[in-house]
């Protein structure tokens, strides 16, 4: 069974705009899917059609095989869900909190309290458990609402920009508590972020959406074979033979676009046989974010 | 009832009670509307009985709800007559305080989002909260009916020297007047809640609902209009009819887009 599914997902708000275009894809258990794309483009209404906040204007779509547009509540009790909007009680501390959304849940509160100290331990709000919330920082919020979606163990988490207002080193453990436990505990991860690099770092599979249209969707490799498939290599030496058509970006180092790695071999042995000495050989592969403005400059092109 | 109601019922009261000026300010105006001011009045007739209007006034008291002695009688008039109709007063400004910041004030504070997304249905979240202002404005009824009897009684032992029984009429407001109407409001509120963008603007539609009442104020002190137990049947069931039309009405009304709007 697949864990996510969209089929032909659109929406249409009652003022006219299409926030999503006919969206398709699936996601498996315990993946940790990257939606991406930048502000406004779809992701936080295609998280509130997975979670029958909105009604789809066409197609549908499954959760565990169950559709939220008939069945929300089901859809809620196997979900966790954090978006920038889905804040917390002020006048509660953040134990609190978290054991009146457990309550919610129908877990008792011994159990709930066990469960909400260890999820507080694991994202560094231990100190600030029994403070009031109106004292929390945003990132402190953020961490909060993390263990909110968790504290019902959700097989699905939908996190709508989970490690914004977070300082690099709260969103590096936050990514690797995430990476965690869809590892360990096969929890299925839709992930919308704007962050390509934090993305790159977590996600097991990527879909790329602008405008509310899925430009593409894929594993990193898939990704680079579609859209930016050219490995640049590097190379610091002491001279490279003209016929290598090299560009030269510093003292000494050069830079070249080739198709495979098996190229490599054949280059550094040319190099040499021309006397050249060879001091650093690297091959960097197009990151998330390369391929991301290579595919939406090709989209606007594609418009032009 | 599910467990998971319970929880939001019991956070809510926690919201307002916790909230010491809001709850205060809940516990402040009953509190005067039924101590004070019918103390002054019982102060008042028993220090100065001899005004002319009294004894004009007096003259037109049927028979039937006239005591011993002339201050006992105006006293009862007060007990019996006037304070009731402050009962129908408090439920409406308790409910609507409490709806508005419950449904309202999550809204605006991004707090509703997180419920939605909670195992509950929009409906038994609309139950929880309309149950939960339901039981507070209750709360509040009751709490100033009693201290009212307590203090009101002890003054009027104390300068007239006998204890008035309450009319049966206490009993119809108490149980059916008195709650129909506290549901009317928190009912109104929380289906205008839907539409409204901050609690000041749901508040200020509970306005309307004490325009009726502050007639009926009116009317009792004027002698214009005397609420009998009868009259006051009819209202009550009046009252309790219109809310189970209008909560039956607006549960099915609301959708997640809605709310989310």
């Amino acid at each position: 069974m697949q864990a996510v599914e969209l089929q032909n997902l659109s929406k249409i708000y009652p003022g006219g705009k299409q926030a999503v275009k006919q969206i398709t894809l699936s996601l498996n258990q315990g993946e940790v899917f990257g939606f991406l794309g930048p502000n406004g483009a779809g992701k936080t209404t295609t998280v509130k059609l997975l979670n029958g906040m909105l009604i789809p204007s066409e197609g549908n779509c499954r959760v565990f095989n169950i559709d939220p547009v008939y069945e929300p509540e089901k859809v809620h009790a196997i979900s966790g869900v954090v978006t920038e909007h889905a804040q917390m009680y002020d006048n509660l501390t953040g134990l609190e909190n978290l054991i009146f959304y457990a309550s919610i849940f129908g877990i008792s509160s011994s159990e709930s309290e066990k469960d909400a100290n260890s999820l507080l331990k694991q994202l560094n709000l231990e100190e600030a458990k029994n403070r009031k919330l109106s004292s929390y920082s945003t990132g402190m919020r953020q961490r909060l609402s993390l263990a909110r979606a968790l504290i019902h163990h959700p097989r699905v988490l939908f996190l709508d920009e989970p490690t914004s207002g977070l300082d690099p080193e709260s969103a590096q453990n936050v990514n690797r508590m995430i990476q965690l436990l869809a590892k360990n505990e096969g929890i299925t991860v839709f992930l919308c972020t704007h962050q390509l690099r934090y993305a790159q770092e977590i996600c097991t599979r990527y879909g790329l959406i602008e405008e509310g249209k899925l430009l593409v969707s894929g594993t990193l490799e898939e990704l680079r074979a579609k859209i930016l498939a050219r490995i640049t290599l590097c190379i610091r030496a002491t001279k490279v033979p003209d016929m290598l058509s090299f560009k030269k970006i510093g003292d000494q180092q050069y830079e070249i676009d080739i198709c495979s790695e098996n190229e490599i071999p054949g280059i550094v042995r040319q190099i040499i046989e021309s006397n050249g000495d060879i001091y650093a050989v690297s091959a960097k592969k197009p990151t998330l974010e390369d391929i991301y403005f290579a595919l939406t400059s090709n989209a606007k092109e594609d418009l032009k | 009832m599910k467990s998971s109601m319970f929880a939001i019922i019991k956070k809510d009261f926690r919201g307002i009670t916790a909230n010491k000026r809001l709850f205060s300010a809940i516990l402040i105006v009953p509190l005067i509307l039924t101590i004070f001011l019918p103390s002054i009045f019982v102060f008042l007739i028993h220090f100065a009985p001899d005004d002319p209007d009294i004894q004009k006034l007096l003259q037109m008291i049927p028979l039937s709800i006239q005591y011993d002695s002339l201050e006992l009688t105006i006293a009862g008039m007060i007990i019996n007559y006037i304070m009731p109709i402050f009962f129908l007063m408090i439920p409406i400004m308790t409910a609507s305080i409490m709806a508005a910041s419950s449904f309202v004030g999550e809204k605006e504070k991004h707090t509703l989002e997180t419920l939605l997304y909670c195992p509950l249905s929009v409906k038994q979240i609309f139950r929880s909260k309309v149950i939960a202002s339901f039981l507070l404005s209750m709360m509040v009824s009751l709490i100033s009916f009693f201290s009212m009897i307590i203090i009101l009684e002890t003054e009027i032992f104390f300068l007239m020297g006998s204890l008035l029984i309450p009319s049966i009429s206490w009993i119809i407001i108490l149980l059916l007047v008195s709650p129909a109407i506290a549901l009317i409001a928190v009912t109104l509120i929380v289906r205008g809640s839907a539409k409204a963008q901050s609690v000041e603007e749901s508040q200020q539609g509970a306005i309307f609902l004490i325009i009726p009442v502050v007639l009926l104020i009116i009317g009792q002190f004027t002698g214009l209009l005397l609420l009998s137990s009868w009259i006051l049947l009819i209202l009550g069931v009046f009252c309790a009819i219109l809310a189970w039309i209008l909560l039956k009405k607006s549960m099915g009304r609301f959708t997640y887009e809605m709310l989310l709007k």
